[in-house]
């Protein structure tokens, strides 16, 4: 009860924050006498030189993830990784969603679906799924259009970092469902 | 790191379409040659003249699972025509429909472009006046994987570009946005409240340096579930982090820390899309999304601050000569 209090609340404020954003920036800089216009286009001319130095890095990514996506890999990491998966407490239809959770965000969002589709809405799997795909972020996505957009291409600890990151995230997401509803 | 997964992935998918193919040629899955036995019914009599014929498939379920191996529970029924060629009898069924695995992949790779199943008839032995049995031979079908690993880089390439060039107007709106916070002294002022928590993390920026307001809001956006917006402002702070990096092709410590914390994005509000996908039911996964994301937060920024002190990261820092030049 309490959570769906909070929850409103917050989901009023995240409305109200991009519009807060677009209009209050422009009038506080005419409050501070900045010509805002003039300061709007030449911010704004950035963005098309963002979006293409991005290119490269996103088609580096993208295409590499496609390829293993599309070559099997799902089936048959799923089967070499099962026996292990019994040892750590994981059940193996949430595996396919650990592996693709940081490669592809529409393919985990498309794993959800089938898992819905599947076991249905209040099945413990489902709410698994869900909350890992809501705790992650598709990690090389990110790395590709942060770093892209501002040419680095040496990205030193970046991968391990995020990477332990969203195993921990997946993991728990795991144990906490489990905890909270198992 | 990158490099080898990047090598890795396309190593392994290589690895695992030649696995998958040579597998499928071993088994005969599709049974390139072979004849499936059809039942079929003609609307009105059997005419051995026309040249076209609208007929209804009929595929026995035993049949079918003793053929291909694979199991169906019901009777297959599709509507298709008979037509009459030069090179003999062919039967076109099974258009848009949905069919089981073995079919379904003969299917793609026969007939993409009017997807339906085809082949040549033989063995054509009428039954009544209205009602045959036959069977068809479908085209050879070999090295699917390898052929679907191609065509998906291929599709990829062209995604990544509608991508980025999608994020155009959205990447400008925010930069304009910025570009007035930044000279009326918003983000200066920002930066001078959050500048006590956020300063230990990220030790290279300069005290009162815009790029810590602008980390403030991409953070904010991201847990506010704000994903359009948290992506421009993203970019924003990383293009402030590199306007402090010597080394322009490197990442700095703190662009990984900024990195690594968007990756582990706290969520208060849930992404819109997962909203989508799960309606109300979200409400009672919020609690355990907080409590994952503030957990794997704390361990992505202990992990980017370990990972930098490892020796090759450190050696690899685009900041190590003034940190000597520091520590001298």
């Amino acid at each position: 009860m309490i959570m769906e209090s909070v929850r409103t609340v917050m989901d009023i404020l995240s409305v109200f924050v991009l519009p807060a954003l677009l209009v209050g920036f422009p009038l506080y800089g005419l409050y501070k006498k900045v010509p805002v216009y003039e300061e709007f286009v030449e911010g704004a001319k950035g963005g098309f030189k963002v979006a293409v130095m991005i290119i490269p890095y996103l088609v580096a990514i993208l295409f590499a993830i496609g390829m293993f996506r599309a070559s099997g890999a799902m089936e048959f990491m799923t089967e070499g990784i099962r026996p292990l998966l019994g040892l750590i407490g994981v059940p193996p239809e949430v595996l396919p969603m650990m592996i693709f959770r940081p490669l592809s965000g529409s393919g985990s969002a498309g794993l959800v679906l089938d898992m819905i589709q599947q076991y249905g809405e209040d099945s413990i799997l489902v709410k698994m799924a869900a909350t890992m795909f809501g705790s992650t972020e598709t990690t090389f996505y990110v790395i590709a259009v942060y770093f892209g957009a501002v040419n680095v291409k040496r990205t030193r600890h970046a991968v391990p970092a995020g990477l332990i990151a969203d195993l921990t995230a997946l993991l728990l997401s795991v144990y906490i469902v489990t905890w909270l509803f198992g | 790191m990158l490099n080898y997964i990047w090598a890795g992935l396309i190593a392994f998918s290589l690895l695992f379409a030649a696995i998958y193919d040579t597998r499928d040629l071993l088994n005969d899955t599709y049974r390139n040659g072979a004849n499936l036995p059809l039942q079929l019914e003609f609307k009105g009599e059997y005419d051995s003249r026309a040249r076209r014929q609208t007929v209804t498939v009929l595929i026995d379920k035993d049949q079918y699972t003793s053929f291909y191996e694979s199991r169906i529970t019901e009777d297959l029924q599709f509507e298709g025509v008979l037509v009459r060629t030069e090179d003999g009898v062919q039967i076109r069924f099974a258009k848009d429909t949905q069919i089981p695995k073995p079919l379904g992949v003969i299917r793609e790779m026969t007939s993409a472009r009017d997807n339906d199943l085809r082949g040549p008839v033989s063995n054509f032995r009428l039954s009544s006046d209205s009602t045959a049995a036959a069977t068809v031979a479908f085209s050879t079908v070999r090295f699917v994987k390898m052929q679907a690993i191609a065509d998906a880089a291929l599709s990829m390439a062209e995604i990544a570009v509608s991508l980025a060039l999608g994020l155009i107007g959205v990447i400008a709106l925010f930069m304009g946005l910025l570009q007035i916070a930044e000279k009326s002294g918003l983000i200066h002022s920002l930066v001078r409240v959050t500048q006590p928590l956020l300063k230990p993390l990220f030790p290279d920026i300069p005290k009162d340096h815009p790029a810590l307001g602008m980390i403030v809001l991409n953070l904010s956006a991201n847990m506010l579930g704000l994903g359009n917006a948290a992506t421009p402002l993203g970019i924003k702070a990383m293009e402030e982090l590199q306007k402090l990096s010597p080394e322009k092709e490197t990442a700095t410590n703190s662009m990984v820390m900024l990195l690594a914390m968007n990756t582990a994005s706290v969520q208060v509000v849930p992404p819109v899309l997962l909203v989508a996908l799960m309606g109300l039911q979200i409400n009672q996964l919020m609690f355990a999304i907080i409590l994952v994301t503030s957990i794997s937060l704390i361990v992505a920024v202990i992990s980017a601050k370990l990972l930098g002190k490892m020796k090759r990261y450190r050696d690899t820092d685009p900041n190590r000569n003034e940190k000597l030049a520091e520590g001298a």
